[in-house]
């Protein structure tokens, strides 16, 4: 009796099961996925960034965000991008590439924003492209900050533009620099061991540059006490020049621990790692940075007789609440104003494939701080070629080596390092894009 | 005789079921928003690793706060067999099982001589240890981790085919075959075994059950069916990395199986589904808060824990057994 109660009820779940499926299916596709272009409103524009906001990595990265967010407030006071406002939403992946995949995907499928930009890390930024795969899905994937070389390759990354100059080009140019200012000096290496740090070893091998001592760290390993164990590295192998090509905290651990061990070398430090105040806010003494090199394709931010420098100043104070103006700062509003410049190229009624057409015909004209050349175009997806070198001076600042800003550039490949006579277009009116 | 009847027919029912679930699973995915069928691809792996839990804490009575680092090895062998050997696709998955497998065998027969808060103890330290181990071995590739590709889905099911109905595919596939599985395992003397070992070892091992043998084995395939969740886990996120099983993650299975009443295989898709939606509940909380991204990150482990404690405190058995509970009474 039980038995056939029971498989009375059995039957009837499979024929409800069964029913429900039918019914599913006899709903048209479209009621479920009302297709528009994702992120755009005749009012707004939806964007979306992931950067480390917590985490090892997060120190100097997180001010970014909130400087791309003072610009754009900035231009929505002033009427928006052809009458829309520009939204940016912000996920924090912590530097980790699990947390980067989940909030990419949450930006794309849930947000629907209209491009993702100035996504921040190497080995974050491939396992998104692997995984959520920005260019199969057509969503513009603009200034990324990462130099990764291997972005460069418009075939595989369709919808990816590089901003920096890839490190292999940081690379090679630092090499020729070491070869001209420390002849015959003893060098030594920290990197990050991963992507970012392969295309180091790849840049310093094609400048030929040989180092006495090689230190490799794992991403998020960086600490005081990992740092002990580099500069006993570097002390046991004499070297008097140093090359730190990893991420802020890393050379903030490599300069602190170095000081307190007493272990004098001449560092140069990598453009990613080189910001003086996330320094500072990471514990280095400002009398250790004193003398130090550093490498940069944008103005010094403390330079205010530069117009973008001096602009973007004027928008930290009256839209990011007065934050302390540094490369981070400078780097998100500068990479702002390029979106806004995208934005409009792209026209009135912007797709995200139109958007990508945009910036491959005039990227290239596109007013930005940058000292360097910007070099997109038809399947060339990187913008920045080019570094000059400064020095520390002992309130952090850092001032071009002999004077003024002299650019050199180069490419990924085999290409020369040339001095560069590159002028960049004049800060708009207001800096505000007319283009 | 009657007995035995019974039995075929519960099979043949099962025979029935999971083929039409599996269709309606499958029409429902053409007609949902891509972040569902993400959302359902995941569910489909917590329910893998939820069983997993299920066949050794419901059945042979052993805890594991380690699962987490047995899903971590599966998913490294599969990602290694893929980058090493060239494996297809479909072989890494029970190279995930069998290295699992093979390292739950070792793990079981150490874990067998323990019971209670020193069995969950050793467990715990392998969550938290074992993953970053990849940090120091190269070939393991670090904190970048490992590219786990599975594939782009094959051409004849059409452009419009996104990656994540590929995902979901695989691992509603799996989940299923899993499901069936179990099912038939528990239902034979195994399984009988299992759960005479859990109310009472003694009278288990009077009754001629070789104790021991019986617990490793448990061990042995619930870490084979914890690494399969692991591959299926990095191929939706197409990466084998440490960060993919933090410690939380072994917390977030248990809660998992406890939500779905350690002892009802049918319950895995209830505490899949509530892993699952966590993180969008305390999104949206957060957002209505107005609360800082620190708030966010750390919004969906308080949550967890909450629910394991609620749980615990309320329905031990699980809400399918207060279902089953409020229906007796009432009838």
């Amino acid at each position: 009796m039980f038995e056939r109660r029971r498989s009375k009820r059995t039957i009837f779940a499979l024929a409800t099961l069964a029913a429900g499926a039918l019914a599913v299916t006899a709903i048209p596709a479209q009621a479920f996925n009302v297709h528009t272009t994702d992120g755009v409103t005749p009012t707004t524009i939806k964007l979306g960034i992931t950067i480390p906001l917590t985490g090892s990595a997060a120190p100097g990265y997180n001010k970014i965000p909130a400087a791309m967010i003072a610009y754009f407030n900035y231009v929505n006071d002033n009427g928006g991008v052809n009458g829309r406002k520009i939204q940016l939403v912000v996920k924090d992946d912590a530097y980790l590439p699990t947390l980067a995949v989940a909030k990419t995907n949450e930006l794309i499928l849930k947000d629907k924003v209209f491009a993702v930009i100035g996504a921040l890390g190497t080995a974050n930024h491939i396992a998104v492209s692997k995984s959520v795969n920005l260019g199969r899905r057509g969503v513009p994937d603009l200034f990324l900050n990462t130099g990764f070389s291997g972005f460069a390759d418009a075939k595989k990354y369709p919808t990816t533009f590089s901003l920096f100059p890839s490190y292999i080009m940081e690379a090679k140019i630092m090499g020729q620099y070491l070869k001209d200012k420390f002849p015959g000096k003893k060098l030594g290496l920290i990197y990050q061991a991963d992507d970012f740090g392969t295309d180091a070893l790849a840049g310093f091998k094609q400048a030929g540059t040989n180092f006495a001592v090689k230190v490799s760290y794992a991403s998020g390993s960086q600490s005081a006490q990992t740092a002990a164990g580099w500069v006993s590295k570097l002390k046991t192998a004499g070297a008097e020049v140093v090359v730190m090509f990893g991420v802020t905290t890393a050379s903030g651990a490599a300069l602190a621990t170095s000081a307190a061990l007493g272990y004098k070398a001449q560092w140069i430090l990598g453009s990613v790692g080189g910001d003086a105040t996330t320094l500072k806010a990471v514990g280095v003494p400002a009398v250790v940075l004193t003398g130090a090199i550093g490498a940069s394709f944008l103005p010094a931010p403390t330079d205010t007789s530069d117009p973008y420098v001096a602009f973007f100043q004027g928008i930290n104070t009256k839209y990011n609440g007065g934050a302390v103006f540094d490369n981070n700062v400078l780097v998100g509003m500068n990479t702002a104003m390029m979106t806004v410049q995208a934005l409009r190229a792209a026209g009135s009624n912007p797709t995200q494939k139109g958007l990508v057409a945009a910036l491959e015909s005039k990227g290239s004209t596109f007013a930005s701080a940058g000292l360097a050349p910007l070099n997109y175009a038809k399947g060339v997806h990187v913008g920045y070629n080019g570094y000059w070198f400064g020095s520390y001076n002992s309130s952090g600042e850092l001032k071009p080596v002999g004077g003024d800003y002299s650019v050199y550039t180069t490419d990924s490949g085999a290409g020369a390092i040339v001095k560069s006579t590159y002028v960049r277009p004049a800060l708009p009116a207001n800096g505000l894009p007319t283009n | 005789m009657r007995n035995f009847l019974g039995h075929s027919s519960r099979r043949l029912k099962a025979a029935i079921a999971f083929p039409l679930i599996g269709l309606a699973l499958f029409l429902l995915s053409n007609r949902v928003d891509e972040l569902r069928v993400y959302q359902g691809a995941n569910v489909a792996v917590f329910v893998v690793a939820i069983i997993s839990i299920i066949l050794l804490t419901g059945y042979s009575g052993q805890i594991s706060l380690g699962h987490g680092a047995l899903m971590a090895v599966g998913a490294y062998a599969a990602v290694l067999s893929q980058i090493y050997w060239h494996l297809p696709v479909i072989l890494t998955f029970f190279v995930a099982v069998l290295a699992a497998a093979g390292f739950g065998a070792i793990l079981g027969s150490a874990a067998g001589r323990l019971t209670g808060p020193y069995l969950a103890g050793t467990t715990l330290a392998l969550a938290v240890g074992l993953p970053s181990l990849a940090n120091q071995f190269g070939f393991l590739g670090g904190e970048q981790g490992l590219n786990y590709d599975v594939g782009l889905p094959p051409a004849w099911l059409g452009a419009d085919f996104t990656q994540y109905k590929w995902f979901f595919w695989i691992s509603g596939l799996a989940a299923l075959i899993i499901t069936w599985l179990s099912f038939n395992l528990l239902g034979s003397h195994y399984g009988r075994n299992w759960r005479a070992l859990r109310s009472n070892p003694t009278a288990a091992a009077l009754m001629g059950i070789h104790v021991g043998r019986s617990k490793v084995l448990a061990f042995t395939v619930s870490s084979g069916l914890a690494g399969l969740a692991g591959a299926l886990l990095a191929m939706t996120i197409s990466l084998v990395t440490p960060s993919a099983f933090p410690t939380s993650l072994s917390f977030s299975i248990v809660t998992g199986a406890v939500l779905a009443g350690v002892t009802l295989l049918t319950g895995s898709i209830v505490g899949a589904v509530v892993l699952v939606a966590i993180p969008e509940i305390t999104g949206a909380l957060a957002t209505h808060l107005g609360g800082s991204e620190k708030v966010t990150s750390n919004l969906p482990g308080l949550l967890t824990s909450v629910l394991l404690i609620v749980a615990v405190l309320l329905f031990p058995n699980g809400p399918q057994a207060i279902m089953k509970r409020t229906r007796k009474s009432s009838q």
